[in-house]
């Protein structure tokens, strides 16, 4: 047995593009796909980098097939955006913030990884 | 693509670092620099994971940016990669002045290769304790900074009187705001 694959046995195997439900959002389109979006959009301030994130990655990919198409969820890379993390005082990852019609309802900081969490999460400020 | 990669035969492999991390930063620059030969050529051309996945999967289509990140990779000429341990043993294989020492990690007994997992093992703790020292995509910075951002974070609080709290950028624990 590898030593490395002893590391994390019970992780799932990375995404594919192909299979990603996740849209990376840029500087360029921030507005176009979350501030001029009609209805509910998370948008997930992240890094590659991030150990937190990659866990996070398996469960918002699950919570993203469960809450669509009545909500969107996007990705900003923050070692890239790093204007647009400035601009929502983003102070870590992963932050999940929580837009309604262009305007931020509610921030998750560093939500616990499992399923019900973060679905709850991302439900919860649309539902009031 | 850096101008190593640039100049890389096809038949060099790729060394993928974590440019965000000062100590693979620094193993990055003393591979590029080790696997120079007399002639110029470069026997491992070393390159950052950087931010895009695309990228990484026209490299190799099995290549992921999160595995890339969470583990070291080496991509093989033949289209193959080499990650963890068996990476780093390559790496040192490939390099010239390593490469009498790599032969001890082809030993095996009774089917068991006692260099190679040592390898694995140090590979495995060097890649936990590394943000140690400082690492900016764990938002940890250098060992010898430490003192003077908990300083400068102590001072802020005594002067404006209100406790700021270390941050931790890359949370654990889940706050929530409405």
């Amino acid at each position: 047995m590898r030593l490395n694959t002893l590391r994390s046995p019970d992780r799932e195997s990375p995404k594919r593009s192909s299979q990603d439900r996740i849209r990376t959002v840029t500087g360029g389109t921030f507005e176009e796909l979350v501030l001029d979006a009609e209805g509910p959009v998370v948008a997930e301030f992240m890094s590659y980098g991030c150990a937190h994130c990659r866990v996070m990655e398996p469960i918002l990919q699950r919570v993203a097939r469960l809450v669509e198409p009545d909500e969107t969820i996007v990705r900003i890379n923050i070692a890239v955006e790093q204007r647009l993390a400035a601009s929502y005082a983003v102070e870590g990852t992963p932050t999940l913030v929580m837009f309604l019609d262009g305007r931020e309802v509610s921030r998750v900081e560093g939500p616990r990884p499992d399923v019900s969490t973060v679905l709850a999460a991302v439900t919860q400020p649309f539902e009031q | 693509m850096t101008p190593a990669l640039e100049k890389a035969r096809p038949d060099t492999p790729i060394l993928l670092f974590n440019d965000e991390c000062g100590v693979c930063r620094r193993i990055a620059k003393w591979v590029e620099k080790s696997a120079s030969t007399p002639s110029g050529a470069s026997t491992i051309v070393d390159r950052p994971i950087g931010d895009d996945p695309e990228v990484l999967l026209a490299l190799n289509q099995d290549l992921d940016i999160w595995d890339a990140y969470e583990t070291i990779h080496l991509l093989m000429p033949d289209g193959s990669m080499k990650v963890g341990g068996e990476a780093c043993a390559e790496v040192l294989r490939r390099l010239p002045r390593t490469r009498w020492l790599a032969q001890s990690f082809n030993v095996e007994v009774f089917g068991f290769r006692p260099f190679q997992r040592a390898l694995d093992v140090g590979y495995l703790v060097l890649s936990d304790v590394r943000p140690v020292f400082g690492c900016e995509s764990c938002g940890t910075p250098s060992a010898w900074l430490k003192p003077m951002v908990w300083a400068t974070k102590r001072w802020g609080s005594l002067v404006d009187g209100t406790r700021v709290p270390v941050r931790t950028p890359h949370f654990t624990g889940m706050r929530t705001s409405d």
